[in-house]
């Protein structure tokens, strides 16, 4: 990168935090997406204030120099590698914290991470309750660029029905609130849904293409301490679809709830069972863990009395083996982590949503690429939120093998476009998503109008959604 | 020599996700409140962890990054505290392969690493150009220990050359346990952080002279004050060289059975003094010491054991491991200094530890950040105890 441009940042923050050095660059030319391409950037520069986010923006404006917002470099499907030559800008140094009791609420610095601010709430019996399972490294900031989900979201759905306000940085450098800190004058965040469009919406999954996200206000709630855990057994993926519909139905206030088909689940006890102290046992065709929480103990008595009863009626029968579960819910911010390491080499994943009616639907997909492919791969997923069920398939390569790689990119693009057509919906705009569906177009035009008005120069992580 | 496996190390390299947890992660269930002092207390760039560490090590190696001693830094800012080990979750170890790296990669200058393995390899220590002083505190003692007998004291190049006090207190306290024992004319160095700092093969050749001046010393315990020596002699000499190593025992292992069996009894320190403990990484991480030492500290009447925030397993590191003192002072000393704060929070008098080098440096952050906490090594704390 150009000097004059280096020395204008350095301006900003300071030496210290601004680099051009070979060894650093390489560094921040990958993330944990492993399943992509290394580019190096031309510069990495670590804003220590919303005003200095805002001045480095207006300096790479200048310079039509492209940016890549990073906060913990956890997410898997590209989102945070740089353009060549281009400014990384990582947040981690944001870092406030303010509660606010009395309006239910937490406003969060882009460099805070889940693991950071559940530690915090602790201490006033309160939580965010969704977990991404990358919560020890991922930021609240970045999960809600890329709208995701995890543990809690069966009960809460994804993040973004969290968020009540975000401070973002747009590309001029303009700063602006959205939500009802917008009101200079208001005591904090108390609802998303003030002064009109709901503009929060527009930065949520964005993928730092619109703006920089540099503080984030979210919903808190009392801690649930009751918790029940339980293994549902059913014959045919129907009954199971069923059931989990038939939770939420009846206001059954389940955290975390997966289905797993009997061969998956031999594939999880390989990795994890003994660890997590699960019994042997002949595991039916389905099985539902799930994860019950309530702040009262009637509450969760009833909850567990109904499920109980809702099974049957379905003709499953409780398992009673607790274990998994209550493994699942125990390890849920570092479960991203592990459910890899404890298998196979570097994987391309491909985030997904159905409606739990729809769930065997994305099983037939993921096992028919697989075969086709030759590939190692698993799936896991959860219910999450009020109709919406979560996936996240891995599909598996040798680093070493750049034949295996390529075929799993191969596999990757197919399988996307095989969900598509099942009606499944990812929570992010990707090309291999989207790209020559002619019913989506408009919706496409749409996006590329407010991109070109907000971002004239097109330097916010361009590329991004694919080429638009 | 064992020689390193290349194929190896690049698999195990290979595991490491890049999923970052071993950054900054905050995990209360586990204890974890920050995972790595060097990304803590620097500008907290990528390469300052073990993520991209491990990044610049395999580019290094697959030599898509040029091998020069600027592109090394990032290898050499880790104090190898083992605290991204602790918390990562691939099956492999990212800090003891960070170690290996540096062996493989030993042919790049650098100064800071060859100066401490030259001094070493001539002198004995890796502090001074000449071998006066090491065992000077020796004549203080008021008592001569022999060169021969069945217990030695392996007194260490922190202890003799920079903590007197400590190899002073070491020795009255076994003499008043009435424990014969005995002190080398020419004590070598452990060699320790050649071992971390990648000169493994002089590291080896050292290894062989400190077994021969054991044997020689006729020793059939050897006895340590610092948890580096420990380690090393411990873990590392049978593990990397494959020397049959008589027992190596710590002072606090050794202390605290003499106390369990109440062939010495302690007197009380002062009236609920407040000490926290601080875990040397080589004693704790590496080889599970962490009960042993807090046990000790509550047989002393009248102290109340605090506990920092990180502890244990998921202690944070002094600061002064993996030669990080010697290649970046500065920032050695500020990660010590953000220790002394953490034990401040406790409200301790005391950080007690059980090694000097561990001391030596929260010592130099005390000093950075005027705290008025006493610095004190067990042994200090008990030698004048033992009724
Ligand atoms: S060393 Fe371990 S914890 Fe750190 S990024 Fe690699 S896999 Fe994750
Ligand atoms: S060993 Fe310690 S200092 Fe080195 S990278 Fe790991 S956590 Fe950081």
């Amino acid at each position: 990168m150009d000097q004059r441009i280096v020395d204008e940042l350095a301006r900003i923050v300071g030496n210290e935090f601004v680099s051009t050095r070979e060894d650093v660059l390489l560094t921040y030319s990958a993330s944990a997406s492993t399943g992509y391409e290394s580019v190096q950037p031309g510069a990495v520069v670590k804003p220590g204030s919303t005003q200095e986010v805002a001045d480095i923006l207006k300096v790479a404006n200048k310079y039509k120099i492209p940016v890549t917002p990073r906060s913990g470099g956890s997410s898997l499907q590209g989102e945070a590698i740089p353009k060549p030559d281009g400014l990384v800008v990582e947040l981690l140094r944001l870092k406030d914290i303010t509660v606010f009791e009395e309006l239910r609420s937490v406003r969060v610095g882009a460099g805070i991470t889940f693991g950071k601010l559940d530690k915090l709430l602790n201490q006033y019996d309160l939580w965010v309750p969704i977990y991404p399972e990358s919560a020890l490294v991922c930021t609240l900031a970045g999960n809600v660029a890329v709208n995701g989900a995890g543990p809690g979201s069966t009960a809460y759905g994804c993040i973004a029905e969290m968020v009540l306000g975000l401070e973002v940085v747009l590309p001029d450098g303009t700063i602006i609130q959205t939500g009802t800190e917008g009101n200079p004058n208001a005591p904090g965040p108390f609802l998303r849904y003030a002064f009109g469009p709901d503009l929060t919406g527009l930065f949520i999954g964005s993928l730092g293409s619109l703006g920089i996200i540099t503080s984030v206000s979210v919903k808190t709630f009392k801690r649930v301490h009751h918790f029940h855990y339980e293994t549902y057994g059913f014959e045919t993926k129907q009954q199971a679809e069923r059931f989990l519909i038939e939770l939420k139905q009846n206001e059954i206030h389940a955290l975390f709830v997966s289905i797993y088909e009997g061969k998956i689940l031999d594939f999880f006890m390989d990795m994890l069972g003994e660890e997590y102290g699960i019994p042997k046992h002949e595991w039916p065709a389905l099985t539902v863990s799930v994860t019950l929480g309530r702040v009262r103990e009637d509450q969760l008595k009833s909850d567990i009395k109904l499920a109980k009863q809702i099974c049957k009626q379905l003709e499953g029968h409780v398992i009673g083996i607790g274990e998994l579960p209550k493994g699942e819910w125990d390890d849920r911010m570092r479960t991203f982590a592990r459910s890899s390491y404890a298998h196979g080499w570097h994987w391309r994943i491909l985030y997904h949503h159905q409606p739990p009616s729809n769930w065997h639907r994305s099983i037939e997909e993921i096992w028919a690429i697989m075969d086709k492919y030759h590939l190692l791969g698993h799936t896991a997923g959860f219910q999450s939120g009020h109709g919406s069920y979560n996936y996240y398939p891995h599909l598996y390569f040798d680093p070493q093998d750049k034949e295996e790689e390529m075929k799993v990119r191969e596999a990757h693009k197919e399988l996307a476009q095989r969900l598509f057509k099942t009606g499944a919906v990812p929570f992010k705009l990707a090309p291999y998503w989207i790209e020559d569906v002619e019913e989506m177009k408009d919706y496409l035009n749409l996006i590329k109008t407010l991109k070109r008005v907000i971002d004239p120069n097109n330097i916010m992580n361009p590329g991004i959604f694919g080429d638009m | 020599m064992t020689e390193i496996d290349l194929d190896d190390l690049m698999e195990n390299l290979a595991q490491c996700r890049r999923c970052g947890i071993c950054r900054d992660a905050v995990y209360e269930d586990m204890g974890f409140d920050g995972i790595c002092p060097v990304w803590k207390n620097t500008a907290g760039f990528e390469t300052s962890f073990m993520r991209g560490k491990l990044m610049i090590a395999i580019a290094l190696l697959e030599g898509r990054l040029e091998k020069t001693s600027d592109n090394t830094e990032a290898l050499y800012a880790c104090s190898l505290c083992g605290n991204c080990t602790e918390i990562c979750a691939a099956e492999f170890d990212p800090k003891e392969s960070l170690e290996l790296v540096r062996a493989v990669l030993s042919d790049i200058p650098n100064e800071v690493r060859d100066t401490l393995a030259e001094r070493i390899l001539t002198t004995n220590n890796p502090y001074v150009t000449d071998k006066k002083g090491k065992r000077d505190w020796v004549a203080e003692l008021g008592f001569e220990p022999p060169t021969k007998a069945d217990t030695l004291y392996y007194f260490g190049c922190t202890a003799g050359m920079k903590l007197p006090e400590t190899a002073k207190a070491a020795a009255r306290l076994l003499k008043a346990a009435g424990i014969e024992f005995a002190v080398l004319e020419d004590e070598p160095c452990c060699g320790s952080v050649m071992i971390r700092t990648g000169r493994l093969q002089d590291a080896e050749e050292n290894a062989k002279k400190v077994l021969e001046s054991i044997q020689e010393s006729g020793a059939k315990t050897v006895l340590v004050s610092c948890a580096g020596c420990l380690k090393t002699l411990r873990k590392d000499y049978p593990e990397k060289f494959n020397l049959s190593m008589p027992k190596i025992v710590h002072f606090v292992e050794y202390f605290l059975e003499l106390v369990k069996s109440g062939k010495i009894k302690l007197k009380p320190l002062g009236k609920n003094v407040k000490i926290t403990y601080h875990d040397p990484c080589h004693m704790g991480r590496e080889l599970g010491i962490y009960e042993e030492p807090r046990d000790l500290l509550k047989a002393i009447p009248g102290v109340e054991l605090v506990e920092m925030e990180t502890n244990r397993r998921a202690a944070m590191c002094c600061g002064a491991g993996g030669g990080l003192r010697s290649y970046d002072p500065e920032l050695s000393k500020k990660i010590a200094a953000d220790r002394v704060r953490e034990a401040e929070e406790t409200g301790a008098e005391i950080i007690a530890n059980a090694c000097p080098f561990c001391e030596q440096n929260l010592e130099s952050g005390a000093k950075l950040i005027d705290s008025s906490i006493r610095v004190a090594d067990i042994v200090d704390l008990i030698v004048d105890l033992i009724e």
